[in-house]
């Protein structure tokens, strides 16, 4: 067994990020896939992003990345899901929760995100959701304040 | 990390080369543009001193350049000087890694107390590492920043 493979109780992950940009166009840009599909690895989303209702993350290949459901939502400022990896078969399938939470400050935002988990976890994923989460909200930055998404390949954990 | 340590660590992608990114973390023409004005004087070589300062000459933190290897690589020994609670925990390690992936640079950031639940990683570092890499990030990319207000 890699070191990768021990079980933990993660800590949470949370990553801040300060845009020049309004609460809803952050809002917009994580709810909507015309958006999505630029900053977060070509995925879109679908949901009508209201409290209780399902959401899906889906690769450009239409299978399913990521299923949940909608625990908060308060547009502009906080959406809340949980958040189950489907594609790959060894993930965790315990649901960690993805909470956004979007500040206006002046004439920008602070946006906060936080995946927290319950349940035990392979190590290798947390160090790929830090990764992971680092690339995709800074893609988004640089979407929402240049028009331009950054070119970022990743693998899955290893 | 230990129990007897606190740490800091943030992970931006820029839109820039290494190169740039080596510029903007250390000449003072860049930092204070994005850095809520402060500047660095250091020569960048290893063992040499390395002081944040306020034009007016107020020093916001000092210590030593602990490895150097541009563009690559930079550890600062760092000690704050402007807050007596912070100062008192000693000095801290700051290393950063600037790495090309695809079209942008990952600049990776580890800010290291031997101190638990040490003040200054938990209430300074951490509140100011995101805002000044979000302001260098929208610098870098846009020319622009994306605040001047530091608080």
């Amino acid at each position: 067994m890699s070191d990768g493979d021990e079980l933990i109780v993660p800590p949470d992950v949370v990553y801040i990020t300060f845009i020049r940009a309004t609460p809803l166009m952050i809002w917009d840009a994580l709810t909507k896939s015309e958006f999505t599909k630029q900053f977060f690895f070509g995925r879109t989303v679908e949901s009508d992003w209201k409290q209780g209702s399902k959401w899906r993350l889906v690769m450009p290949d239409g299978k399913t990345d990521v299923a949940g459901e909608v625990l908060i939502s308060d547009p502009p400022r906080k959406l809340q899901v949980t958040w189950v990896v489907e594609w790959l078969d060894d993930a965790p399938k315990d649901p960690a929760i993805i909470t956004y939470e979007i500040e206006q400050i002046g004439d920008l935002s602070k946006l906060t995100m936080t995946q927290h988990t319950d349940a035990k976890i392979p190590r290798k994923f947390l160090e790929g959701g830090r990764q992971g989460w680092a690339a995709i909200l800074s893609s988004l930055k640089s979407l929402l304040e240049t028009g331009e998404a950054l070119t970022i390949k990743m693998n899955p954990p290893e | 990390m230990t129990k007897n340590q606190t740490q800091f660590v943030y992970v931006s992608y820029i839109r820039t080369t290494p190169d740039k990114l080596w510029a903007a973390l250390t000449q003072p023409e860049f930092t204070r543009q994005y850095w809520f004005g402060v500047s660095m004087k250091s020569d960048w070589k290893a063992g040499s001193s390395w002081e944040m300062m306020y034009d007016d000459g107020r020093v916001m933190d000092a210590g030593e350049i602990v490895e150097a290897d541009p563009p690559r690589r930079m550890v600062i020994k760092w000690r704050n000087e402007w807050k007596p609670e912070f100062k008192a925990e000693g000095y801290s390690r700051c290393t950063m890694e600037l790495e090309q992936v695809d079209g942008a640079v990952k600049l990776s950031l580890t800010h290291v107390m031997d101190v638990a639940d040490s003040k200054f990683i938990t209430e300074g570092v951490s509140n100011g590492w995101p805002k000044i890499l979000s302001n260098l990030k929208s610098f870098l990319e846009t020319g622009a920043i994306a605040t001047a207000n530091k608080s």
